[in-house]
């Protein structure tokens, strides 16, 4: 017996001794799969334009389509492949301004911003609460026109630097943005405006499947629970469906979905009419065509498209065993970050679209508005959004910003440079989060933007 | 006793040796994986940029020059020199990341089709032709195809003393447009610059933002080799064949179409093989050191690929009315080859590439 138990206690003395000691334990493995089935390996320039790895048959070839279509790029009519851009556009693509399927090109100081635009409206709203639109300009400012006709006017982005300091001393640089309409071809008038940054299009169609529920259930307008931070679903209206529904998309969470997020980036971008937005952004306008081509985009090719955006794979985390990420990943916690940026989600079940039911996923992201303060307040509000009310930006993917579009330039208008200056724009709700932040040591900073770089 | 100690002993130093065995041997140091992204960075990217940034150089000296004075040489030698900076870039959209793509450089290079209504506009008009001027014009107003229309005309039959001054004005300023970027992607993977691709490409690590791993540099490139045959076998030759229509083609003005494709095969081959001019370690080496006939495979796609495209005999546009067949073989080779890159490359750099 004595002989038995000594061979069992040498067995289990070696077995665990080869175990190594460590981190490991504290890591949850599973949010290396930020995406859920729908993950993806590819870093670099790629890291964004991946295709759900699961998609196969009809779904795989629309989604070749929409990924053409998203490439195409659009002229004026009359021509023989893809005619109809204008006549008041902002881009002749969507890659323009979605390059890698990811941001756009960096706003410049004193120059004209290729992948910014402004959202303009008049005070007031319509009957279903969306922002009225601006008389001959409508409800965003085209800065560019096919040729022999004028654009709206041009956009001009100029910046005011500030310095701020970290508790340890350590100085920071922020710069603030002013955005000057030049050359309106007609009067303005009193207006309300938001400028607006390009936003990768990747895991999309995954936050689109998040139940409802489950992102009301984190509602806490009135904040009960005193935690500082309220949480509001916005409320928008649907065309396609001719209801109120959920906002889930853009930077006010103004969009239902993503085939209203991309017919309307045709209308108001491009100067694409389809059968969601059937006019032209000029009628009623000196800039009006009078051609009888619309729709110019095909209810085809718009699925096809929406569908590509619907499918796009999300990358998965990296150096997620590092010590420092891991302990980045604590001070997020601590931070308060995880109180808006939710990092866990699971889609709904779906048996008509497998590849995206039922998938756990870590987007970062609750879906709501929240005050960002006084800082970050736009001046147009945006059917139950507030000025200074914005979405939470999901930061998947965020760490492969440089890699996909070689900057880092962040927030809604693009005016922080880097991560960091994101963080410390924070207000509002955030203001505490942003603290703790600021009062980090120089190490735990480092260490907290070395976890957001691994998402 | 003596004996069960002895079988105990023996037991326990099975144990121990096994229990601590690794599922795999330690591999040997092997610097193939790493030799190979050096050797594409250096003799097959950066070389085939600076051979880009030199020929459009020359391709603008060669328009100014026929521009001041017209003559017939001097358009053909105008010509042949967009062809050959037009060969050069074709093979280099096998390996489309990079700069190429994140700083925007390739849409305002080559954009296809060209807004033609737009471009007679500026020609009529007295738009200046300055840097400040083309910079803002739209994608399609710039680049390749504008000056392939400028340079060949509509029928490709343009002769030196059709060209007008506006015409003129507006090539010199493309061509210096053109050489101006292709500069800038030449300098962004030179080594010797500040922060230059070349170095974050043949040097992953985490604190590299843009390739943690070889793996991702390999996976970049073998996507970037599935993305060019998706394009030319999905996109340029089957959109105007399927349509049967000669107005959707690519590089219609200069009838250089089916060189297009063929360079564009030429790009996937260099980058398997690595060699531009000369041959160097390529993805091949790798593969052939774990997979023989994957290897064999590979090569045999490629060359079908471009000996399918050669053997189309005449120009693309008339091609998809009179030689179905053969372009329709084109289009299933370059399929296949894509097909294979997807469903076997990938995967295998997914399983040898650390």
């Amino acid at each position: 017996m004595i002989r038995f138990l000594f061979f069992i206690f040498v067995i289990s003395t070696i077995l665990f001794s080869c175990k190594k000691p460590g981190v490991i334990e504290e890591y949850n493995e599973q949010d290396w799969m930020a995406g859920g089935t729908q993950t993806v390996f590819e870093q670099g320039s790629g890291a964004y334009r991946q295709t759900f790895p699961t998609l196969s048959g009809e779904l795989l070839a629309t989604h070749g389509t929409g990924d053409a279509m998203f490439e195409a790029t659009f002229v004026s009519a009359p021509a023989p492949k893809n005619s109809g851009l204008g006549p008041i556009y902002n881009a002749v693509s969507c890659a323009t301004c979605h390059i890698n399927d990811g941001r756009g090109m960096a706003p410049i100081d004193g120059g004209s911003s290729a992948s910014l635009f402004l959202k303009l409206s008049s005070s007031g709203q319509d009957i279903h609460g969306a922002p009225n639109e601006l008389p001959g300009f409508g409800v965003q400012l085209q800065t560019k026109a096919i040729f022999g006709t004028q654009a709206e006017g041009d956009l001009i982005v100029t910046y005011e630097y500030e310095t701020g300091y970290f508790e340890d001393g350590t100085s920071y640089e922020l710069r603030r943005p002013t955005f000057t309409i030049n050359n309106p071809y007609t009067s303005m008038g009193s207006y309300l405006f938001s400028p607006r940054f390009s936003r990768p299009v990747f895991g999309l169609g995954l936050l689109e499947a998040i139940p409802e529920w489950a992102i009301i259930a984190n509602e806490d307008n009135l904040d009960v629970n005193q935690d500082g931070i309220s949480g509001k679903a916005n409320y928008v209206w649907d065309i396609k469906n001719q209801k109120t529904s959920l906002g889930r998309f853009g930077w006010k969470a103004g969009v239902p979905s993503i085939l209203q997020q991309v017919a309307a980036a045709y209308s108001q971008d491009i100067g694409m009419t389809n059968f969601l937005f059937p006019k032209e952004t000029s009628f009623t306008q000196s800039q009006y065509d009078n051609l009888s081509d619309e729709n110019e985009l095909s209810d085809s090719l718009l699925y096809a498209t929406a569908m590509y955006i619907r499918t796009l794979a999300v990358p998965a985390r990296r150096n997620v065993q590092d010590p420092e990420v891991i302990k980045g990943k604590q001070l997020f916690n601590s931070a308060s970050c995880i109180k808006c940026h939710t990092p866990k989600h699971t889609t709904g079940v779906n048996v008509a679209f497998a590849d995206l039911s039922n998938q756990t996923i870590f987007p970062y992201t609750d879906m709501l508005l929240h005050d960002m303060g006084p800082n970050l307040t736009d001046n147009r509000p945006e059917y139950l959004a507030f000025e200074s009310e914005w979405r939470t930006p999901p930061l998947w993917g965020i760490g492969l910003s440089v890699a996909v579009n070689n900057h880092s330039f962040f927030l809604h208008d693009g005016r922080a440079r880097n991560l960091s200056e994101a963080i410390l724009w924070h207000g509002g709700e955030a203001i505490l989060a942003r603290e703790n932040y600021r009062k980090m040591s120089a190490s735990d900073r480092a260490a907290l933007l070395k976890f957001l770089n691994s998402l | 006793m003596k004996i069960m100690t002895k079988n105990t002993l023996i037991g326990i130093s099975v144990l121990t040796l096994v229990a601590c065995k690794k599922d795999h041997p330690t591999p040997e140091v092997d610097t193939l994986q790493k030799d190979v992204i050096v050797s594409l960075a250096s003799n097959v990217n950066t070389y085939a940029y600076n051979q880009l940034a030199s020929s459009s150089n020359d391709l603008y000296s060669a328009i100014v020059s026929f521009c001041a004075t017209p003559t017939s040489e001097g358009l053909t030698n105008c010509q042949d020199l967009w062809k050959t900076t037009r060969s050069i870039w074709e093979q280099t959209e096998g390996f489309l990341y990079g700069p190429v793509s994140s700083d925007n450089i390739d849409p305002r290079i080559d954009t296809w089709p060209v807004d033609y209504n737009a471009l007679e506009n500026v020609l009529s008009s007295s738009m200046a032709f300055g840097e400040t001027e083309i910079n803002a014009l739209d994608d399609a107003l710039k680049g390749f195809h504008p000056i392939e229309y400028l340079l060949f005309g509509q029928d490709g039959a343009k002769t030196f003393d059709q060209f007008t001054v506006r015409e003129k004005e507006y090539l010199v300023a493309l061509s210096l447009n053109i050489k101006t970027l292709t500069a800038e992607l030449a300098s962004k993977w030179d080594v010797n610059t500040n922060e230059d691709y070349y170095t974050y490409f043949t040097a992953p690590s985490t604190s590299n933002p843009y390739y943690q791993t070889e793996k991702a540099v390999y996976l970049e490139i073998a996507n970037a080799m599935v993305g060019i045959c998706d394009e030319v076998g999905n996109g340029k030759m089957s959109e105007p064949f399927v349509a049967q229509d000669p107005s959707l083609e690519e590089s219609p003005f200069s009838k250089n179409s089916i060189t297009d494709f063929m360079n564009n095969m030429r790009s996937v081959q260099n980058v398997y093989l690595g060699k531009f001019s000369t041959d160097n370690k390529g993805l091949d080496d790798l593969v052939k050191k774990y997979n023989l006939s994957l290897d064999q495979t590979i090569n045999t796609k490629i060359n079908a690929a471009i000996s399918s495209l050669n053997n189309i005999s005449g120009t693309f546009s008339t091609a998809i009315i009179d030689e179905p067949v053969q372009v329709q073989n084109a289009i299933d080779a370059i399929i296949s080859l894509q097909e294979c890159l997807e469903t076997e490359l990938l995967p295998f750099i997914q399983t040898y590439v650390k």
